[in-house]
């Protein structure tokens, strides 16, 4: 195990009495593993093709404390949503609220004091993230050593709660600091929630956030998630979803890597009831010398589940990007139907695109596919557009972010989508001169 | 404003253009018949300088310029469009969007002032107007699940906005019902002007009876064979192109244009 690990290791948080017992109990066994296996390496199966070492040659330190003095520059929303709730440096900005919608919002510390319904059984069991090696998952078992900060949500049955944003920033501080915080969602039967996230920072920063995130849907629940990360060059992002979905519920996720330094995503769900449905997608455009990291799983348990995965990745200048995308239908599964479509364009000789589609099948009666591709822009577009007027520069960059908003073209919210759109075309890298 | 001389071009290392000659003048209606294979599609993408079409011998000059020296969206800026036999599918491209692109485009390089959405939008009410067609097509994706007579209809439309000096419709007709043909045939001729040329490639003599040139050639084995009025396009319908093998050219060359301006001759 790393020096660095080690440090990390020796800077866990001891005993709070201020907790109950459990979560003690689910602190301590995280910390023995952390302490025992340390952070993924790339010796793990599903972190092979992502350098860790940023966080030590920044001297990357746990966080104790919200760094900054004084309130910083929020960036403004992706859309105006009246329920609406900040983290800054990982740290929830506000009290435990009920919103007039039936949204109930907690801070991790009041909800496991209320003990709301379902959140001990949740954060006591956060799955193992199917790599061999127990390295593969030191992030989650950091998260779980430091259980303290975050945010549980919680919508009663048949409530629809409507639109939640979280904002996530960092505050300004001159050494790197690694903030953890637990988010968990729960829907009880039939509730519906459309939840935002927003990951974006006015200024450059080198701190890292870990952030693992549980959601429960009960029977019929509906999660529609959206997810905008729009970081700064240097800012450090693992996050891991969650998410366990009962018989007829359905979570949708729209995830957008537009920004940060280096980036992590795991998005598991598991289709544990009968005729669930997700719907997992994703763009992630990138520029400089970023870093961007999606893990897709889907396990579909219960028969007659709907999974399908859409994502598109460009990558420009010297940028990587990874995208894995897993789909597995166990045992008893039948009738299920799983669709994978992943496409990707390099724009640069310097960029790198990595993308592995896996599928594993031990049911009977199943629709599947899958696809991923890692290519140009269709030429025969392109010269079609020439042939208008149009010089060969712009043309490829119409056809490169047409083909990103292909993403957010799919989202139900048309403010959402329009919004995004132009997020997407703002972001788009500069095309280099293909005569040169 | 366009005289091709002594044109020779290969694809894929395959010579199909061997020495063609036209001369085209403003307001003219050139047809090009020929038989598949004959080089007709390879005219017009040598014509909008698509990449793989290497000039190996002659010159084209348009306006005085010389049109192989432009880059393909430079043409289309000087004046040149080409309808497309298959038109391309955008997915993610609004019609709209990209039409105003390449018009804001082409006035950027006259060094005229961009349009603006709403001044754009009303030259586009006005053009569809003129062409009868409805604006359906307006806000969806350029071509993306357009069916045939849609996609073929669209470039008339694009070229109605575009207003180029020199239309070159390539197979145009080809994939059409007799309705859908009729209603792109009087989209070209509410097109027709004075200033305006406009090169037909057809296989077939149908769209010659909507669209009436005033000059036909008949390309084979990459040069022109034979050269004439309306009428010759009728001859070939009956005829059908197998005189090409049995030395029949003699006898349709005496079809004489009935204007003298317009020139094709075989090398």
């Amino acid at each position: 195990m790393s020096e660095f690990a080690t440090q990390l290791g020796q800077d866990l948080p001891g005993r709070d009495q201020g907790l109950p017992d459990w979560v003690a109990a689910v602190r301590a066994r995280g910390a023995e593993q952390f302490i025992n296996h340390g952070l993924p390496t790339r010796k793990d199966e599903t972190w092979k093709y992502t350098r860790l070492g940023f966080l030590d040659q920044r001297k990357t330190r746990l966080a104790t404390a919200v760094n900054a003095q004084a309130e910083p520059e929020w960036p403004a929303p992706i859309i105006d949503v009246e329920q609406q709730v900040r983290f800054l440096d990982g740290v929830l900005q506000s009290g435990s609220r009920n919103f007039a919608s039936g949204l109930k919002m907690f801070s991790l510390r009041d909800a496991v004091k209320q003990n709301v319904p379902g959140l001990q059984k949740l954060l006591e069991t956060l799955p193992s993230t199917h790599d061999k090696h127990l390295s593969a998952d030191g992030f989650s078992a950091l998260n779980d050593a430091t259980l303290d900060n975050g945010m549980v949500v919680h919508v009663a049955a048949g409530v629809d709660a409507g639109r939640l944003l979280t904002m996530w920033s960092a505050a300004s501080g001159s050494s790197a600091k690694l903030f953890n915080t637990r988010i968990c969602i729960l829907l009880e039967a039939g509730a519906s929630l459309q939840w935002l996230e927003q990951f974006e920072t006015a200024f450059d920063h080198s701190n890292s956030t870990n952030v693992v995130v549980q959601v429960q849907l009960a029977e019929g629940a509906t999660l529609r998630h959206c997810r905008l990360q729009h970081e700064s060059e240097n800012a450090g992002l693992v996050t891991r979803t969650e998410v366990n979905q009962q018989a007829t519920s359905s979570y949708s996720y729209f995830g957008f890597d537009l920004g940060g330094g280096w980036v992590r995503h795991d998005l598991h769900t598991c289709l544990s009831g009968e005729n669930a449905k997700t719907s997992l997608n994703g763009a992630y455009i990138l520029d400089k010398s970023r870093h961007v990291d999606n893990h897709a799983r889907v396990d579909h348990i219960g028969k007659n589940g709907y999974s399908e995965q859409y994502f598109r990745g460009v990558a420009g200048d010297s940028s990587k990007a990874v995208f894995n995308t897993a789909v597995h239908v166990h045992k008893g599964a039948d009738g299920a139907e799983a669709r994978q479509s992943n496409a990707n364009i390099l724009l640069s000789k310097l960029a790198e695109i990595d993308t592995k589609p896996e599928l594993e099948i031990d049911a009977d009666e199943v629709v599947a596919n899958h696809g991923a591709t890692v290519g140009q822009l269709d030429e025969k577009a392109v010269f079609y557009m020439r042939s208008r007027g149009i010089n060969e520069l712009q043309a490829r960059q119409m056809l490169t972010t047409a083909f990103c908003r292909s993403v957010s073209d799919k989202l139900i919210d048309r403010k959402l989508a329009s919004a995004l759109a132009q997020r997407i075309m703002d972001v788009m890298p500069q095309l280099e001169d293909p005569d040169e | 404003m366009l005289k091709i001389s002594n044109l020779h071009a290969k694809v894929a290392g395959k010579e199909i253009l061997k020495g063609l000659d036209l001369q085209v003048n403003g307001g003219e209606i050139h047809a090009i018949m020929g038989p598949n294979g004959a080089g007709k599609s390879t005219l017009g993408n040598v014509l909008a300088g698509r990449e793989g079409y290497e000039v190996t011998a002659g010159s084209i000059e348009f306006n005085g310029k010389n049109l192989l020296e432009l880059e393909p969206e430079e043409r289309a800026c000087e004046g040149v469009f080409m309808a497309f036999q298959y038109p391309v599918e955008i997915p993610g491209v609004n019609n709209t969007y990209f039409l105003r692109a390449a018009l804001n485009a082409q006035r950027k390089y006259r060094g005229e002032p961009p349009l603006d959405s709403v001044g754009f939008l009303k030259l586009v009410r006005e053009k569809l107007k003129v062409l009868h067609i409805g604006d359906e097509l307006l806000h969806r994706a350029v071509n993306e699940g357009f069916s045939g007579g849609e996609k073929k209809r669209n470039e008339i439309f694009q070229m109605a906005v575009l207003e180029p000096m020199l239309a070159l419709l390539d197979e145009t007709d080809s994939g059409l019902d007799i309705d859908a043909l009729r209603t792109v045939a009087e989209g070209v001729n509410r097109l027709r002007s004075p200033d305006r040329a406009m090169i037909v490639v057809t296989h077939y003599q149908r769209l010659l009876d909507h669209i009436v040139p005033d000059f036909v050639h008949v390309l084979a084995d990459g040069k022109f064979v034979a050269s004439g009025g309306a009428d010759l396009a009728l001859k070939l319908e009956e005829q059908g192109y197998a005189w090409l093998e049995e030395g029949g050219i003699q006898s349709l060359q005496n079809n004489e244009p009935d204007k003298g301006s317009g020139q094709a001759t075989s090398q």
